[in-house]
């Protein structure tokens, strides 16, 4: 693990336009990350993501290319353009992999603690939601 | 706990040659700019001044020896930076669990329309 960038995959047995779909489209996000998202998925759109009606953070749309990369900037203070020095950078990578798809994510630029605290406080609302699912996932053969 | 401390934590450890530092430290135990030089490819004045920026943000800590700064690593400190990150790593975790499961509903449904 590099310090200062995060680094994940997982294997999704589905394709990588359904994947894409469910990474960049507002309607799929706000099903696996906030209550609401508004953007429109091409680049240079700037939005909003917002958790549990009052909290609200900055969304700028990158790069869009079905299916195979999205990329986001978000956390930047709201009115400002996103810069590497003001927000978190996302990006998704999508690989055809046998019948699914790897999907690759990327989120580079941790430069503020209180920032990073309010997003784990935030998660730690939604665990709850999915535990459900996860462990659903975890007895799947 | 301040943002501006956080904020220069994660500046310090963001450039590839101070956590290439770090790893030396780590490896090798204390060491001085001219101790540490030797294993990479920039100048004792360069690395004597990323040390001063790690010792500021309290990952290392000098100890005066002769004429060099005798540097190693604050345990705490980067124990800290590195908890830090590992919980944002958790939060994507359980992110990409739901796109999982999302996506992979969409998928069934679609074959079994097919």
């Amino acid at each position: 693990m590099e310090i200062g960038s995060i680094e994940r995959e997982i294997y999704i047995e589905a394709s990588p336009t359904v994947v894409f779909e469910v990474v960049s489209d507002p309607r799929h996000v706000s099903r696996w990350w906030p209550d609401e998202a508004r953007y429109e998925p091409v680049p240079g759109s700037t939005g909003e993501i917002s958790f549990g009606g009052d909290k609200v953070e900055a969304f700028t749309v990158l790069e869009v290319r079905p299916p195979r990369t999205f990329t986001f900037r978000w956390t930047q203070p709201p009115g400002e353009p996103a810069t590497a020095e003001n927000s978190l950078l996302v990006t998704f990578e999508l690989v055809p992999s046998g019948d699914g798809t790897l999907l690759k994510l990327t989120e580079t630029g941790y430069r503020d603690e209180e920032a990073r605290r309010d997003h784990v406080n935030g998660w730690d609302y939604f665990l709850p939601r999915v535990a459900p699912y996860v462990a659903t996932l975890t007895v799947r053969p | 706990m301040t943002t501006a401390v956080d904020d220069d934590l994660w500046s310090a450890i963001g450039d590839p040659t101070r956590r290439r530092l770090l790893d030396l430290l780590l490896a090798g135990g204390p060491g001085t700019a001219t101790t540490l030089s030797h294993h990479l490819p920039v100048t004792r004045q360069a690395v004597a001044k990323h040390l001063g920026v790690l010792d500021r943000v309290g990952l290392v800590r000098a100890a005066p020896t002769g004429r060099e700064k005798r540097y190693q690593v604050d345990d705490t400190q980067l124990e800290r930076a590195v908890t830090q990150l590992a919980a944002v790593g958790a939060e994507w975790d359980a992110r990409l669990r739901r796109i999982k499961r999302i996506a992979e509903t969409i998928q069934t449904e679609r074959n079994n329309n097919a």
